[in-house]
């Protein structure tokens, strides 16, 4: 239970005091958790710099002045030093809470109310999202900046629990179940199993223009015969519409993919096919795939006059969906009995709030994909030109683009910068948002067009647009002319000499 | 002096790589294609061409940031578009200076296509969503029908199969529909789906499951009238459950901005949910994404393309380069096909959360919730994935939401009639 705080510099903005039980007797309470990024209002919030809060070797001895990583430790240390009591004992004064803030500016945890409660959790939080990922494991191709996670990682890499006989591994059921299903040698699994039953195999073809379609065993090797002499044949012309007239020309097409190839499907031992057929003097299964079960008592019938029958029982159809292509069972008059469950559709927990379709929770705007403004509406051209004078002209103001300031030609370019404001006289318009990247950017899009300078002049936009066309047009190409350096005839010269520099800044 | 030697970006990574890692540039790329798009579809020939060649220079398809990707795929398909639309660009750009559209796109064998689907939660998110309420669905029926409209060739059904097995008083008979005409878009298979079903039956009979596979030919152009038009005409029996899952394949049935003159009620989207109220299924699964690419202006469709995919992009971070060239494609044949194409041509039109939920409840069905076991399995199984994934409950309307750092990738939710 939260303890009263008398001091009011809390981590939230407005005074939340949260009151103590005021019960003296109970035991003290539990130290509770806090939610991560959900302090302790009463807490102190630290702020600590990157090269301190990276720091190894926080916690000084004041007698050897030798650091710890840790405050338990550096006491553990104290301790071999004798002290006398006195000093030994830590300071009287109520430790208070502390929180710490990522320091980092735009950082969720930046804020002090979205501080971390742990100063390993914000050590690691720093690493994880702002750091470089420094530790990879070896036997996949994750990264990451903390050590911890990586080690963490590292323990159940590997260690993959599903393993598909393909001896390809899987962390998860799911993948592991998605790809067994269709991997090729679950086919050949089922089909080497079916070879050591007895019963139940069929020869090799499959329905087809054939009166009497075959069944054919999966991808079963080819050389493995029937081993029993088995009815081998659905009865039939399976492949016409049979008894209901309701069938429908949309079947046919269906039919023809039927037709067309020996399609595999698969005979299993399983599955609880029993009892007496029903025979059906139509017979006309149509379904061509199908697993039936070799304890079924089909195995002993064979009957050869019953063979119709005993497949026309099990495939006769009426009301299975006629365009199967792989039945696995029998149809509705099914020799064996329903099971005797509870057949009644489950009911289901509606959800009758009224408001199911309430207003539609907006996300907050993805912060850097999502423009705040519209766009000014019927002069692209101009917007398009100003975003690339803009970014010319906040570099000609001196502040320049950290990109190029780093490359160390911000002072090359200022002149031709300003010339081509200068030349374009052109309004600003406000553009939106981005505009720091976008100075960069265009202040790194000039040193592109310098190596670019045969391309410049392949798109002619040193010449024959900034000739005779329309003004947008020409203010553009002004632009990128002179941002290649001067005049609108030397582009390549300018732009070696451009090339050379930031080329060299830049790897 | 007209030298013509094109140089292709990428001979100066150095330059690529500074630039384009903060936050900063996605809102200049932003803008800068915004204006290529206003110049293209304005017949501005001159505007379009000087943007576009910016923007090729600033985003390399090969860039190390996931924005200068995305928006290489973006310039790609607004190139596209100027080409069939302004054919004087057509001679001067050729296929030279850029790179060529990604018309060659890779056919996925099953397996390969399972572990692709894996890579993140995107699909797998939905799936296991779907299923979980699926197994409350049909509990108790001796037959349980699915029909699984999902862009993902039935990747969805093996988890379904092992959990019908074991969790359930196993059915009688599992009959599985597929429709044929997934296969227009991406991802593509490398086999029928004669094939696949049959390694489906394969495997449920591996589990003791009897198994039918159906293929009707459909196509979600008729807002599969064909497909309803099968169901109605074999009516489930009463002790047959009738599950309709619909994993990322409604949106591609046209919608009213595809026939803005014809009432609302006669959309094709609209109609293919009045009929399957009709059939009066068990259970609808509904799982799609967020996003609202359906806007008829160029401006607006491409503002939020790229305010969506995004995301995409900036999850391939943990995967190998190959899986990234790959999933990448993928997503840029999307982003061509919502930015380049029209008319029917244009099959990208995905719509809102909330615009859907509007679609369901105006077709009498009603949103039920999934069960907390399936929210704890989502969130193992979010766990087990890249850290910026996450997923949030939206009480008011049952639905479950796939998050990306916090935004909305992908919405999960069940309806049944009401």
């Amino acid at each position: 239970m939260p303890v009263d705080r008398e001091n009011s510099s809390t981590v939230s903005g407005d005074a939340s005091v949260v009151s103590s039980t005021g019960n003296q007797n109970p035991p003290p309470p539990k130290k509770k958790r806090n939610l991560p990024g959900m302090p302790d209002p009463g807490a102190e919030v630290i702020a600590l710099s990157p090269k301190t809060l990276m720091a190894t070797n926080r916690f000084v001895c004041e007698i050897c002045s030798k650091g710890f990583q840790r405050d338990q430790n550096l006491q553990l240390h104290r301790r071999g030093h004798n002290l006398p009591w006195k000093l030994r004992q830590r300071s009287s004064k109520e430790v208070r809470k502390k929180v710490y803030v990522c320091p980092v500016s735009g950082c969720v945890h930046h804020d002090p109310s979205r501080a971390l409660g742990d100063l390993t959790g914000i050590k690691k939080h720093f690493c994880r999202k702002h750091g470089e990922k420094k530790y990879k494991c070896d036997k996949c191709s994750k990264k990451y900046a903390v050590h911890s996670d990586w080690k963490a990682h590292s323990k159940i890499c590997g260690t993959k629990e599903y393993r598909c006989d393909c001896a390809t591994l899987f962390s998860r059921k799911d993948s592991f179940l998605t790809h067994r299903a269709f991997c090729d040698v679950l086919a050949q699994e089922t089909a080497n199993n079916h070879l050591t039953q007895t019963n139940l195999l069929f020869p090799q073809t499959l329905l087809l223009p054939d009166p009497e379609p075959h069944l054919k065993s999966p991808a079963a090797p080819p050389t493995s015969p029937p081993s029993v002499a088995l009815p081998t044949k659905i009865a039939s012309p399976s492949v016409l519409p049979v008894p209901s007239s309701s069938e429908s020309p949309q079947d046919n097409p269906l039919e023809v993919i039927m037709e067309e190839e020996a399609i595999g499907f698969n005979v299993s031992s399983s599955g609880g096919i029993s009892g007496d057929p029903t025979s059906n003097s139509n017979g006309t299964p149509r379904t061509l795939g199908f697993n039936m079960s070799s304890s079924v008592g089909i195995s002993g019938d064979h009957s050869s006059n019953n063979n119709n029958g005993i497949y026309a029982g099990l495939f006769s159809s009426t009301s299975t969906a006629s365009p199967s292509l792989y039945a696995s069972s029998t149809p509705s008059t099914s020799p064996f009995p329903p099971p005797s469950s509870s057949m009644e559709p489950i009911s289901l927990c509606l959800s009758t709030n009224p408001s199911l379709f309430g207003p539609t929770i907006q996300d907050p705007p993805p912060p850097h994909f999502l423009t705040p403004l519209s766009l000014p509406p019927p002069q692209p051209a101009m917007s398009a030109t100003a975003l690339l004078q803009k970014a010319a002209q906040m570099g000609s103001t001196g502040s320049g683009g950290s990109l190029l300031r780093g490359l160390g030609i911000v002072s090359t370019t200022s002149s031709s910068m300003e010339l081509s404001s200068h030349d374009l006289g052109l309004g600003l318009l406000p553009c939106s948002s981005g505009g720091s990247g976008l100075k960069e950017l265009m202040l790194g899009n000039s040193c592109v067009f310098g190596p670019k300078q045969t391309t410049l002049d392949f798109l002619g936009l040193g010449r024959a647009v900034g000739n005779g066309s329309s003004n947008p047009g020409g203010g553009l190409s002004a632009l990128l002319t002179s941002i290649g350096g001067g005049g609108g005839m030397d582009v390549f010269g300018t732009a070696a000499e451009f090339s050379g520099k930031d080329i060299g800044r830049s790897s | 002096m007209t030298r013509t030697r094109i140089i292709s970006p990428t001979r100066f990574p150095s330059l690529k790589s500074q630039r384009c890692g903060s936050g900063g540039d996605a809102s200049f790329m932003e803008q800068l294609l915004l204006h290529c798009a206003t110049a293209i579809d304005s017949n501005d020939a001159a505007l379009a061409h000087q943007l576009l060649w910016v923007l090729n220079n600033i985003a390399s398809p090969d860039g190390d940031s996931s924005t200068q990707r995305l928006t290489s795929a973006f310039v790609r398909a607004l190139l596209s578009r100027a080409v069939s639309k302004i054919p004087t660009l057509f001679s001067t750009f050729g296929n030279t200076v850029f790179q060529p559209p990604a018309d060659e796109i890779h056919r996925f064998s099953v397996v390969e296509l399972a572990g692709f689907i894996d890579l993140t939660p995107w699909h797998r998110f939905g799936f296991i969503a779907a299923n979980e309420a699926i197994l409350t669905a049909v509990e108790g029926y001796a037959k349980v029908h699915i029909v699984d409209l999902s862009l993902t060739h039935c990747m969805q059904i093996p988890t379904l199969i092992d959990a019908i097995a074991t969790k359930l008083n196993k059915p009688l008979l599992l009959k599985l529909t597929v429709v044929s005409s997934a296969s227009n878009f991406p991802p593509f298979i490398n086999i029928s789906y004669e094939e696949l079903g049959s390694k489906l039956v394969n495997f449920a009979t591996s589990r003791n499951i009897e198994m039918q596979f159906t293929i009707i030919p459909s196509t979600y152009s008729d807002g599969f009238s064909s497909l309803l038009q099968h169901l109605r005409m074999y009516p489930t029996s009463y002790n047959e459950a009738l599950v309709v899952n619909c994993h990322m394949i409604l949106r591609y049935i046209p919608d009213e901005t595809l026939t803005p003159s014809s009432p609302s009620s006669l959309s094709l989207r609209n109609v293919f949910l009045n009929q399957l109220r009709s059939l009066n299924p068990t259970m609808v699964t509904l799982i799609e994404e967020d996003a609202d690419l359906t806007s008829d202006n160029l401006v607006t469709r491409l503002r939020s393309a790229f305010n969506y995919f995004w995301i995409p992009f900036d999850t391939t971070d943990t995967f190998m380069s190959e899986q990234r060239r790959l999933y990448e494609a993928e997503i840029s044949w999307k982003i061509e096909n919502v930015v380049a194409k029209e008319g029917v041509e244009r099959v990208e039109r995905t719509e809102t959360k909330g615009r859907w939920l509007e679609r369901m409840r105006d077709n009498e069905f009603g949103g039920v919730r999934v069960r907390e076991e399936a929210v704890s399995e989502l969130k193992a199984m979010l766990g087990e994935h890249a850290v910026g994934w996450g997923m949030k409950k939206d009480d008011d309307d049952e639905s479950l939401v796939l998050t990306w750092k916090g935004h909305s990738v992908v919405f999960a939710t069940v309806w049944v009639p009401i």
